[in-house]
């Protein structure tokens, strides 16, 4: 049975450096970085035969590396095929499934209390970076996680001004981080306790604890064929309720309800101007859910039918084998769109003709050594084409044919 | 050596097609079919295809040197592979291959010039003669060009004028090949027209469908679905769908004796093309029971491979492409770490070659440019079974086997629907007279007329 105290030390000292991080954005500095990741991947190896024996494969062991970026990465394929975990089963509490297409056998990323724990300090600090953030032109946004005092898992505990009336008083304030001027959340997914296997709902679920007034609400369900479904009478009421009080929203979503969500204005005729400081998160690909739009496309409709600046819509890159997740845009900010990974998450754009770091400017596949993953695989080799730029990468997609068993024709 | 604007495919990247731009373009290629094709002989036509095509086998001939010099650029094929895929294919086109051709699918070599009588009519009193489409229209797959070669060379017999719609990036073979004619023979060149769009611009398409009296298209089952439900009812369509290949070696060639000469032809399977056509294989299955394991044959075909690499380069990928293939390689490399029975040879730090070996029966589509699974079976019949969800989708097998063996193979293949069989190494050379996915290629474009003569 997998020995679970090194594990514990290592999230304790990871969530050591995330917290510093989060104040002293520069404090996990390469040398760090570079200490925690050797060691994680001696325990990794130590722990996960299947991952050992890849390693070994490659002849890369703890004691013959030195960089992070020598540490063998698993294929995202892997996690269909392999319980890549040093939980023992019995402390599996949580699995997050990629979703993947019908009939396949999806990811799976196995979690406990102290994974979801080490999660969720990496996923909020983030998110609150990118998502919370107040800038010039918007409102100031909202509950901080320091004025929050941030311990995980007290949020319950905290005082939760009533929805109800925050929305009815419609006074703003530009300087004060009052709970009033919290954002009101309309996450269009499902809601976790239908779909409790996605990490995505997952997320929703916990930036709604933290940063949302009141217990986290959904606006979606799932449809004759699983497939997510919004419930768009209700989103369309409460974008309505905002406009009128004034209360600045964030929408959550996949890049598909989104494109559900346009459909669903374009057919009622209807256009909104959100309030000022009202944002939106959009996430994923289409996987054949809607038709397709061009990221900038979407964008574009997005900002007109919703009355909201591009610089006010996000784009979220996550996936279910990883536990942190990396943001195009700082609300607010200036473009261009650069997705950047938090620092205890460092991505290598790869050309996978030569397996070398792709050089500035090239388009590579995507790379993720996620130290967040303490009891899964860090080290995370994606399908995702991506091009290289000084200040983080651009999306380009899914490589095609990537997927070993998913053509067409098999399908049939 | 620059090209002259004679094709549309020759304008610029900025110029931009219409409708009434396409229209137009068909109904001189038509008035130009009138004026100087429909009366040309068969003969006449098949002087100019063969001389076209000995120029093409020349060293020193203009277009074969544009297309080994700009062609990898242009194509992604190293030059090597476009060297033996123009050999390949213009050896194929001799007087006698055509006549053949003639004789196979119309009975009679006057068939396309005048009434004319097989025995069979003879006996009956009866004659007959084919005309072809005046408008023939092409939308073609773009992977590979001898296909496209092959549809301009069949419309000529035909003497239809004709129209090929390429898509994206792939009309630079296809154009050299028209341009060469035109050298020859420029009426001839008159009567052909060659633009390049993304499939499914409603516009250009629709134009380009009235005009026609008869579409050939290759592509998936719903861009054939899309253009059948948009053609008038009076034009004939021929539409190729997706279908995979396969290798087939029987257990009596699993020895040291006849191993190696297979070798050489599964590889020759693979590097054709870089394997992008349909019918090169995706597996090759060997049959265990044999004097030498079946993973014998995965590790030999890995060492073929990258020996042949070094003399036949496959040349670079982009970068989606060489992305498909390592991230299939990373999934076998996990599965190979922990499963006995996977295992995987691939080139050192490039993508140029990968062989994967399981012990699986299950067929696998493979990502291409060099990636070939072998897997091991028990016999025919446990193959079939596994390929029952791909039943009339598959269309060559290239076989390995001792004669007696083959020929109750062969029986059972064709039985269950598989339309072409020939030996491992030619899968991607099908004789002129190969019938297209079991269809008769030049015969299904033809119309017949039959004259019942009044014998009193």
């Amino acid at each position: 049975m997998t020995e679970q105290r090194p594990f514990h030390d290592f999230a304790r000292r990871l969530r050591d450096a995330i917290s510093r991080a989060s104040k002293h954005p520069d404090s996990l500095g390469e040398n760090e970085f570079q200490s925690l990741a050797l060691d994680l991947f001696k325990l990794q190896y130590d722990h996960m035969v299947p991952y050992r024996n890849l390693c070994d494969r490659r002849r890369k062991a703890p004691s013959t590396v030195t960089d992070w970026r020598d540490i063998p990465a698993l294929p995202t394929t892997a996690f269909k095929e392999l319980d890549l975990t040093s939980l023992p089963p019995e402390a599996r509490t949580h699995v997050f499934h990629s979703s993947g297409t019908t009939g396949q056998r999806p990811s799976r990323h196995f979690h406990n209390a102290d994974s979801l724990a080490v999660y969720e300090a990496s996923l909020l600090t983030w998110f609150e970076k990118h998502v919370m953030q107040s800038a010039a032109g918007f409102q100031p946004a909202v509950r901080t996680l320091a004025n929050l005092n941030a311990a995980l898992k007290t949020e319950t505990s905290l005082p939760s001004p009533s929805p109800l009336n925050e929305e009815r008083a419609g006074v703003r304030s530009e300087s004060n981080h009052s709970a009033r001027d919290c954002l009101k959340f309309i996450a269009l997914t499902p809601s976790p306790s239908v779909c409790p296997h996605s990490s995505l709902i997952h997320m929703f679920e916990s930036v709604q604890q933290s940063f949302a007034v009141g217990e986290p609400k959904f606006y979606g369900e799932l449809g004759a064929d699983k497939a997510w479904e919004s419930r768009f009478s209700e989103v369309l009421a409460a974008l309505e309720t905002a406009c009128t009080t004034g209360q600045p929203v964030l929408l959550l979503g996949t890049a598909f309800l989104f494109v559900h969500l346009l459909d669903e204005l374009e057919a009622r005729g209807v256009h909104f101007h959100l309030p000022a400081g009202s944002r939106l998160m959009e996430t994923g690909g289409y996987k054949g859910r809607s038709r397709e739009l061009p990221k900038a496309e979407l964008h574009r409709q997005l900002s007109n039918h919703l009355g909201l600046p591009d610089t006010a819509i996000l784009c979220e890159y996550g996936m279910s084998e990883l536990s942190s997740q990396a943001y195009d845009l700082i609300c607010g900010s200036t473009l261009p769109r650069r997705f950047q990974f938090p620092s205890w998450a460092r991505v290598m754009i790869v050309s996978p003709e030569t397996g070398l770091e792709a050089a500035i400017g090239d388009t590579g596949v995507g790379r993720i050594h996620d130290l967040a993953n303490v009891w899964s695989i860090a080290a995370v080799q994606t399908e995702d084409l991506a091009i290289r730029h000084t200040d983080g990468f651009e999306l380009l997609g899914r490589a095609a044919q990537a997927e070993a068993r998913g053509c067409s024709l098999m399908a049939r | 050596m620059n090209l002259p604007n004679y094709f549309l495919a020759d304008l610029p990247p900025e110029a931009t097609l219409t409708g009434p731009l396409i229209a137009e373009a068909c109904q001189t290629l038509k008035r130009n079919r009138v004026q100087f094709l429909a009366q040309r002989s068969t003969t006449a036509i098949i002087r100019v295809l063969c001389e076209v095509a000995e120029n093409w086998q020349k060293k020193n001939y203009p277009f074969r040197q544009m297309a080994l010099e700009e062609g990898p650029q242009k194509t992604g094929f190293s030059r090597h592979t476009l060297e033996r895929g123009i050999d390949d294919f213009f050896s194929q086109i001799t007087e006698e291959n055509l006549e053949t051709l003639l004789g196979q699918e119309l009975g009679h070599i006057k068939r396309l010039d005048t009434f004319s009588a097989s025995k069979e009519e003879r006996i009956g009193d009866r004659t007959s003669m084919v005309t072809g489409p005046d408008m023939l229209v092409h939308i073609a797959a773009g992977n590979l060009p001898n296909p496209t070669w092959m549809s301009l060379i069949l419309g000529l017999l035909t003497r239809s004028a004709q129209f090929v719609k390429c898509a994206r990036g792939s009309s630079y073979l296809p154009r050299l090949f028209a341009h060469s004619l035109y050298e020859a023979d420029a009426k001839l060149g008159a009567c052909l027209e060659l633009a390049e769009w993304a499939g499914g611009e409603r516009e250009l398409e629709n134009a380009l469908f009235a005009e026609a009296d008869c579409v050939t298209a290759t592509g998936s089952d719903e861009t054939l679905a899309d253009i059948r439900s948009r053609l008038p009812i009076r034009v004939r369509f021929l539409g190729y769908g997706h279908r995979v290949s396969f290798g087939y070696v029987s257990r009596e060639i699993m020895s040291d004796w006849t191993l190696p000469k297979t070798i050489q032809q599964a590889a020759d399977d693979v590097i054709a093309w870089n394997q992008l056509g349909c019918l090169s294989p995706h597996v090759i299955y060997v049959e265990h029971g044999g004097a030498l394991e079946p993973s014998l044959f995965a590790s030999k075909l890995a060492e073929e491979l990258a020996a042949r690499e070094a003399a036949e380069p496959r040349g670079p990928l982009d970068v989606p492409s060489a992305a498909a293939i390592q991230t299939r390689r990373a999934f076998y490399e996990v599965r190979a770490a922990h499963l006995p029975d996977t295992q995987l040879w691939c080139s050192a730090n490039s993508t140029a070659w990968t062989v994967i070996f399981e012990n699986d029966t299950n067929f696998q589509l493979s990502c291409l440019n060099r990636f070939i699974y072998v897997k091991q079976l028990t016999d025919q019949e446990e193959l079939l079974r596994t390929l029952e969800p791909l039943r009339h989708q598959i269309s060559t097998v290239g076989l390995a086997a001792t004669d007696v063996t083959a020929q109750k193979l062969a029986l059972r293949f064709a039985q269950w629907g598989i339309t072409r069989i020939c030996p491992l190494g030619r899968m991607q050379k099908p004789p002129l007279t190969w019938r297209h996915d079991g269809r008769p290629a030049l015969s299904d474009l033809v119309t017949w007329t039959d004259w019942e003569k009044d014998s009193a």
